[in-house]
Parts: structure tokens; sequence; C-alpha cells
């Protein structure tokens, strides 16, 4: 329910990204009867889906899916039932935002700057950590059905959340924000990230490299040091810790503060929790 | 006669500029497309044919060679169909005085000579600007497509006796413009709401971030916890690029 409703709060298409996905679409013959894309896609392939069709493929390669969901949304329901090979393709896409395929009749590249939202239960049978009913799963089916997905894999999701269940009674009543307050919101951030990445051709947080964080996420003394002593607890790799930085940029964007601080890596550290269960 | 026209193939995002060559010359009569064409390139002979003889033009026996340069690189799909066309109407005498130079051809062709929709037009559009291509003929539907371009003359045709009377000068088809500033402006709207999850705030506080920096996020939740759900939705499918 909340993931599909991501597409609603998506920042709004510069004219460039229309074009870079409209170029995308157009070639796989997916225009329908519009001539520009102004919408961010959002593509949620079904998990039987083969590794060829999610990275792409054929004699000479055609765009797959996640070239199709470039600069918007793919959506990947019941992370652990995909095959485990096709989950691992996305590896290097996932990092470098471009995807070279190699095929007898062609050596392709195409772009596929995605963002990765996956949903999952955290056990076979499902309730494992509910406060509403005991999870009915072995230790062993537990660890089983995580070591579906490969650290790497996880390794490169920059935020891991929990969702709990909610009550009934709670379902129906309570007032709660609309797309459109929240999405005025994103946009505010992602102007203040297109303003600040103008020169270098990236877009958003999530493009930056290491040579980009040293500059624009810089960290006073004491967040530092919060986070220093995080990433030796959590046993953070360089890439996790990046990651962070990255999450607490955009945390500190949506509060339109140019200063990373103190709150917000305390905020995106609490991001990255369930690597360690 | 020898005649050369212009289109473009793509290899991914990649364009090349094909020069169509088409010779007619006495001899035993035949059609022969060369440049390594797939197989979709291939039976262009037999729509092109028909195309042209349903445009009421007689079409002599001679020897047909279509070279489709440069020769190693493999061509496919339906999109070449105008230019080899234009090219072969070009040698038997038709088009003489055409000035095609500068100008490049993209279509498919249907039997009755209507000019049909092709993939791949706004990618070979940006490509073309960077050959100094000047104006870009392609089929009408694919027209407000290219002219997202707009440093491109972008001339939609439907079919091919409008194209022959437009390049011969007898008629005048008006250069396509898009409104890009416009369709811009459009409010998206959508079914779904996030008004309509209630509670799962932290959740929503995660979601408002990734989108807000394009970040990666797995939710975790037991079933039911409505990570995914959509209910009766899936009307919005069918609907999701139509603006």
């Amino acid at each position: 329910m909340m993931a599909k409703r991501v597409k609603t709060i998506l920042p709004d298409l510069t004219f460039e990204e229309a074009l870079e996905i409209t170029k995308i679409y157009s070639i796989s013959g997916n225009m329908k009867d519009n001539f520009l894309i102004t919408k961010r896609p959002f593509r949620s392939p079904h998990h039987t889906i083969s590794a060829n069709a999610l990275i792409g493929g054929g004699k000479i390669p055609k765009p797959g899916e996640i070239s199709l969901s470039h600069s918007g949304v793919l959506f990947l329901d019941e992370l652990p039932e995909f095959n485990r090979n096709v989950l691992e393709v996305l590896r290097g896409p996932l990092e470098d935002k471009y995807v070279h395929i190699s095929r007898v009749g062609a050596s392709i590249t195409y772009p596929c700057n995605f963002m990765l939202v996956a949903s999952m239960n955290p056990c076979p049978c499902g309730y494992f950590g509910s406060k509403e009913k005991p999870c009915k799963c072995t230790e062993f089916q537990i660890k089983n059905y995580i070591n579906k997905i490969s650290g790497p894999i996880l390794d490169r999701i920059d935020i891991q959340v929990q969702v709990s269940n909610i009550k009934h009674n709670n379902c129906y009543n309570n007032y709660s924000e609309k797309s459109k307050d929240i999405k005025e919101r994103v946009n505010n951030a992602r102007k203040i990230q297109n303003e600040r990445y103008k020169k270098f051709n990236i877009f958003c947080n999530s493009e930056l490299n290491v040579k980009f964080l040293n500059e624009f996420c810089k960290l006073d003394n004491t967040s530092n040091m919060i986070l220093q002593s995080a990433a030796e607890k959590m046993n953070l790799s360089s890439r996790g810790y990046s990651k962070v930085l990255k999450v607490a940029r955009t945390i500190a964007d949506l509060e339109i503060s140019k200063e990373i601080k103190e709150d917000h890596i305390i905020e995106a550290l609490q991001y990255r929790s369930f690597e360690n269960e | 006669m020898l005649s050369v026209t212009k289109s473009m193939a793509l290899q991914g995002l990649n364009g090349t500029l094909i020069n169509v060559e088409v010779d007619v010359s006495s001899g035993m009569p035949m059609w022969e497309i060369i440049g390594l064409p797939d197989i979709s390139v291939k039976e262009s002979k037999e729509r092109v044919k028909t195309a042209i003889r349903n445009c009421g033009i007689d079409m002599p026996s001679r020897r047909y060679i279509i070279n489709l340069s440069p020769a190693d690189l493999r061509k496919e799909g339906s999109y070449l169909d105008l230019a080899i066309s234009v090219g072969v109407l070009k040698s038997i005498g038709i088009l003489d005085n055409a000035d095609i130079s500068n100008s490049i051809f993209i279509g498919e062709l249907s039997l009755d000579s209507k000019v049909k929709k092709v993939n791949g037009v706004l990618p070979i559009c940006i490509e073309a600007l960077k050959y100094g291509i000047k104006r870009v003929i392609v089929p009408k539907e694919n027209a407000k497509e290219a002219a997202i371009i707009k440093d491109l003359e972008i001339i939609g045709v439907q079919d091919l006796q409008t194209l022959i009377k437009y390049l011969k000068g007898e008629t005048i088809i008006d250069r396509e413009f898009a409104d890009i500033e416009n369709i811009f402006e459009k409010e998206i709207e959508y079914e779904i709401d996030f008004s309509e999850v209630k509670g799962q705030e932290i959740t929503k506080r995660a979601l408002e971030i990734a989108a807000a920096g394009g970040h990666n996020i797995l939710m975790v939740g037991s079933p039911g916890s409505r990570k995914d759900y959509d209910g009766k939705k899936s009307k919005d499918y069918f609907t999701r690029f139509n603006i």
C-alpha cells in the first residue's frame, strides 16, 4: 500500500531527466500516446522475472526493467522470492547507475539510475518480531529466508525500515498527511540538491561519489564522533558508511539545513538497523 | 542511376548515420539489399516495392542494388523503409530535382503506402543533431515526439504520395512543433494518496527521505502491515503513462 504510493511523492522531473526517460521508452516501444514522459516511471516486475528481463537482453539488447525505471522507482515486492541469481545481477547497476550488456549482435550500455524500493517479510511465516502473533519459524528457517538476500545487495540499500502492524481502530480515524504536502517538501529538497550539484551533472544525493562526499557532506566534531563510534559498533562497511552520510545529507536537505547536524546523523543511522539483526 | 539517401541506425541509445545507396542499372531484373541487414530490413523490399506500386508509380524491371553503408554495421528494424523508397524513387527518376541533403528519413511503410510509426524516434533525432542534420522526415504519429528537439525541422508524413509531392515541391507540409512548456505545467494526478495510509509515520518518513534523495529502501514487515497492498487500484496500472 505504501510502496505504491511512493510515486505520488516523487519529485517533479526536470526536462533533462524527462528526455532521458523518453529516449529509453522510445526505443523499447513503450511510448503509448504521449510524446514526452513527464511522470517518473514506477516499475514493479513480478518475482518470477528472469535476469535478462531485469537488466535487459536479446540478440541486440533491449532495455530491461532497471533501465525502464531510470529516474524512477523499481519496486521489488517480496524480495526473498526473487531468484538469487536475478537479484545478484543488480549489484553492478545499483552502484554504477548504468548497465553494459554484451550479446552476439551488439554490446550496448543503458543508463539505469533507479531508486530501488523493496519489501519483504522478516521470516517465512511472516510474524518474526511482531507483537500480535507469535512466530512459528525455527531459527534455521529464518536464517535461510534472510540469507536469500546477499550481504552485498543489502549493503547497497541505504534505508532499511521495519514496518509494524497497526490496530484496526487506528486504521480509519486518524488524520494523515496528503501526498501533495509530502511532495512539496520532497520537491524543495530536490531543488536544493539540483542547485548544489548543478556543475557536476548529478541530480541527487544518492549519486554522490567519494570525492563529492568529502566536499558536500562535511561533519562537525560531535557528529563525526557519533558516526565513527556507531560505524564501529555496527560494523559498517565503507560503502555503508558513505550511505549513512548520503542519507544524513538528504535529511538535512529536507529540513533546509546547510550543515549536517547530529540529529540527521542519528536518524540516518537508525535506517541501517536490519543489517545487524 | 545512383542515388544516396540518409537515415539513422541505433545501437542502444547511440546512432550512426546510414547512407542508403540505391543503384538501378540494366541487366537481369533483381532486387538485393546488402550491408548486414537483418530479416526485418530484408523484408522491407516487398513493402517498398508494393507501396511504390500502390502510389500509382510504375517500377521499371531493372537491377536494383541497395547498399546500407557503413556495411559492417548490423541494421535492424523497419524504419529504413522510407529512406529506401525515397532512394529508389530518386534512382528511377521520379524525384530527380528533390533536395534531400541534410535530411534523414525514418519510417515504416505499409503495403497501401501509409507511413507507420516506429520506435526510437527521439534518440534518432538527438543523434541526428550531432551529425549536423537539419531536417528529419518522420511518420506523422512520431512527429510530436521528434519535435521535442527544437533545432531540427521535423516533417511528419502520413503516406508516401504526400511525401513525393512534398519533395517535388508541389505541396507544403508544416513543420511540427511540440508544446513542451505546457506539458510540464500539467499537474499529475493519481488515484492513490498517502492520506489513505493511517499511522505508519516512521515508514512514511523513511519513504519521504528515500524519494527526496533517490535512496534505495527496504521495508520489512509482517503480512498485512500494508507495505505494498494496493487493493482495487490495479486500474492505475493501465493509465500510468497517460498524461
